[in-house]
């Protein structure tokens, strides 16, 4: 059974963006297609116009020469059109098995044999009969999977499936995908990260603000010049200059932290420990949901944790709020942008007189004074390289990027001593990422300290001076970075040991 | 000894009669809610429905009439919230309370011309059989059919949502209905059908006052029940059986309450009233504290307005 699968040149236009601007390209079934591109290139608009969640303005979409109609999610599946998102379309607290029959037409008992059917043939181990919100990640990508195989799809599209998974679990899905590839489904698979689209895929479109720029076969292309398509520039790679941070005093230590959390959905921290030098980076990798982010609450003193011993500049900062870690020259940039670090609604100069109720005069007897909060703003605005001079603008109105730089141009313009940031660079595109990463760099020279925690390995060791892994709640031993290899990190992350 | 026993029978029977609105506005709620619509209009719907039954009753001297009607009143003014919060997409908070103050308004409008009037005697069954057993008689027998329907619901809502499609496509649409719009469902269209079944509970729920419990209509004569439905729901952490549970103490101790102040015990008046709303939530609260079972439970998008990409 061959599967042509068509796109002649659609269109969506959102107010302010094109977002697919006369896309066409043809795909075949025994192939795996990449789709590359930034955040914003469009490719999340295209598949979800193929798969029915939203609707070209223009254009067609033909299945072996037929034009299809994609007005719905379900029109899509009749089709067998099946698509697995990034962000995953389960139902937490229904137990896999209820998240499967759900849109099954069959009975539980057919249904059953046939899930058995296709665990058996791919090798995968999941339990069916708990809730969803118990499973890891890979777990819940597999019961996606799983959703489309049900329905014996012609074409399978995977959107930025890796982002959320090890290493370990990432080889396996490769593994699976070239399985499914030999059985006869066409599949596309979305994502920004080139060494993927070279190691699995067979063929390569590119795109850029809407538009197809490039298609090829993965075989003629390397990662530089792949990059390049996708960024549109040259762009000019950084490199980490070797700190001479060793002799430097110790500015940062946590001994023997406990955290045991109520909350089923919370990750328990046991028993951690860790020293930062000044103008050291540490690095702390990980699968997203291991305890990163209680780990960055208790750091910036959201979470309060009894008998936990925090040493910052020779002071015992552990029973500290934000504000006063703030006023004790501590910085912090959360993972969540838009509901932790800023308010949407509030302007730019509002939101950067957040975190600084005090030190400065921007209250006096308790008025705002908005003419020298409007002038820091205005500081920040052109120090870090925001894309607009207004500090007027309400917040929710910055692109991710701009948003970033507000908020660690915020967090840096006090001259903290140590920067405590999650997930910088998360849904960046390269320009921005770039920029924060120059940044982040920047405070190392200058002698300040910060503690990166991210899920980007490639940023953790391009940025780290020294690395550790957080899983399920502990640290791993603190290793330096020039010693450590994306594949080290991926055993740790998955929960292996190395010596 | 036979007397105390079946004096005690009979109180029983009175908590459960008393409990029965309770238990269909919950019930009808907890489907509402576990589709993640919060409809504060408890309240405005059963009195809707009681002013709508008893003037049907009248009306038609008919009172298979009086019962449908009042469901569908309860529906028709359950398809306002409706209207608003999934077409115009208003929030559920707000509508559900101007819901409220619309029903009580309306109601006592309507009501007026109806006040005074003696209501029609609502069949009971197996009244011989209530008479012939001591002790249990009285418990089993001798009820109208809205109680016995009323005591099946809460194991029929169980099933529904546990082991029935239907049932669990609410339970997704309440999780996520994002993923559900994902998957092909029509979030809006079932919500709605949820929306409408607990208008028509609730309508129920207050015809069963106006019609059986005090068959006549008096302004606001729900007096706040439809809230304690309303808090039923949370507190029994949207399982119906354990709303049955909630609703019966609450009834209970209501009862008992009354007959307590009646033999004059030296407690505060007030403290004896109260009883009822304290000893529920504690007992619920009890009962429930499992937070893992809580999370699984609840309607993860409670209350948030839901609109599909274009």
């Amino acid at each position: 059974m061959n599967t042509k699968l068509k796109v002649s040149e659609i269109s969506k236009i959102y107010p302010g963006c094109v977002a697919n601007d006369k896309v066409s390209l043809e795909f075949g079934s025994g192939r795996i297609y990449a789709l590359l591109g930034e955040n914003g290139a469009g490719k999340s608009t295209l598949v979800k116009i193929l798969s029915g969640v939203v609707k070209p303005d223009e254009g067609q979409v033909f299945l072996n020469n037929e034009i299809i109609k994609l007005n719905s999610p379900l029109e899509a599946k009749k089709n067998n059109i099946g698509m697995v998102f990034q962000h995953f379309n389960l139902f937490e607290t229904l137990s896999v098995f209820e998240n499967l029959s759900i849109d099954s037409d069959k009975n539980d008992e057919d249904l059953r044999v046939l899930v058995n059917d296709i665990l058996k043939k791919y090798n995968f181990k999941i339990d069916l009969d708990i809730p969803v919100l118990n499973l890891s990640a890979g777990q819940k990508q597999k019961v996606e999977i799983i959703r489309c195989l049900i329905r014996n799809p012609k074409v399978l599209i995977m959107d930025e499936p890796t982002s959320v998974l090890t290493e370990q679990e990432t080889d396996d899905l490769f593994i699976s995908l070239k399985q499914f590839s030999k059985d006869g489904i066409l599949i596309i698979y979305i994502t920004h990260k080139l060494k993927e689209v070279l190691s699995l895929c067979d063929e390569v479109a590119v795109m850029r603000k809407g538009k197809v720029v490039s298609v090829s076969n993965t075989i003629d292309e390397k990662i530089e010049s792949l990059a390049n398509k996708m960024v549109g520039e040259n762009l000019n790679t950084i490199k980490k200059k070797i700190n001479n941070f060793k002799n430097s005093e110790e500015i940062l230590k946590i001994s023997n932290l406990n955290f045991k959390s109520d909350d089923p959905y919370e990750t328990n921290l046991n028993n951690l420990n860790l020293s930062l030098k000044k103008g050291e980076c540490l690095g702390i990798a990980g699968i997203s949901g291991n305890g990163q982010n209680e780990l960055f609450q208790i750091l910036s003193g959201e979470i309060i944790t009894e008998g936990t011993s925090i040493m910052f500049r020779n002071k015992e900062i552990g029973k500290l709020n934000p504000r006063e870690r703030r006023e004790y020259l501590m910085a912090f940039s959360p993972e969540d942008r838009i509901s932790q670090a800023a308010v949407p609604e509030l302007k730019i100069y509002e939101n950067v007189a957040l975190n600084n109720f005090k030190s400065s005069n921007f209250f006096e007897k308790g008025l705002v004074n908005e003419k020298k909060i409007k002038e820091h703003a205005k500081k920040i605005l052109s120090n870090f390289a925001v894309n607009t001079d207004n500090v007027e603008l309400k917040s929710q109105f910055l692109s991710g990027g701009n948003l970033q730089k507000l908020i660690i141009g915020r967090e840096l313009i006090t001259s903290p001593e140590l920067l405590v940031c999650f997930n910088p660079t998360w849904g960046l595109d390269v320009g921005a990422i770039n920029y924060i990463h120059e940044t982040l760099i920047q405070i190392n020279e200058q002698g300040k300290s910060s503690i990166l925690i991210s899920t980007d390995n490639d940023e953790l060791l391009k940025l780290s001076d020294h690395i550790c892994v957080i899983y399920k709640g502990k640290l791993s031993k603190i290793m330096n970075a020039d010693t450590v290899t994306a594949e080290k990190l991926g055993i740790l992350m998955g929960g292996g040991s190395i010596d | 000894m036979s007397f105390d026993l079946n004096f005690i029978g009979i109180l029983i029977g009175a908590i459960m009669a008393s409990s029965v609105p309770l238990i269909l506005a919950a019930s009808g709620e907890l489907i509402t809610e576990r589709s993640g619509v919060l409809n504060l209009g408890v309240e405005g719907m059963m009195i809707i429905g009681a002013i709508s039954g008893f003037a049907l009753m009248v009306v038609t001297d008919n009172l298979f009439f009086a019962v449908v009607g009042s469901m569908l009143s309860g529906l028709i003014i359950s398809l306002i919230f409706g209207l608003l919060t999934q077409s115009l997409l208003t929030n559920h908070v707000a509508t559900g309370l101007a819901l409220t103050i619309f029903g009580i308004g309306m109601s006592a409008m309507i009501g007026k011309n109806f006040v005074g009037i003696p209501g029609k005697e609502f069949p009971l069954l197996f009244l011989n059989l209530k008479e012939s057993i001591p002790f249990l008689g009285p418990i089993f027998f001798g009820h109208t059919i809205i109680l016995y329907f009323a005591f099946v619901l809460p194991f029929l809502t169980n099933y529904f949502l546990k082991k029935t499609k239907t049932g669990l496509i609410i339970r997704a649409v309440g999780d996520s209905p994002t993923s559900a719009s994902n998957q092909g469902i029509n979030v809006t269209l079932v919500r709605y059908c949820c929306i409408l079944y607990g208008g028509a509970m609730c309508g129920l729920a207050g015809a069963y006052l106006s019609l059986i419990y005090t068959p006549q209509w008096i302004e606001n004569m729900t007096g706040g029940r439809g809230w304690i439905a309303l808090a039923l729901v949370v507190f029994a952490t949207w399982s119906p059986i354990k709303v049955l549970i909630g609703a019966l103490i609450f009834g209970g101790i209501t009862i008992l309450q009354l007959h307590m102040q009646a033999v004059g015990l030296r407690i505060p008046v007030q403290l004896l009233s109260a009883l009822p709303y304290i000893m529920t939530i504690i007992v619920l609260v009890v009962i429930s504290r499992d937070s893992r079972k809580i999370k699984l439970n609840t309607p993860t998008s409670l209350g948030q307005i839901f609109y599909k990409e274009k």
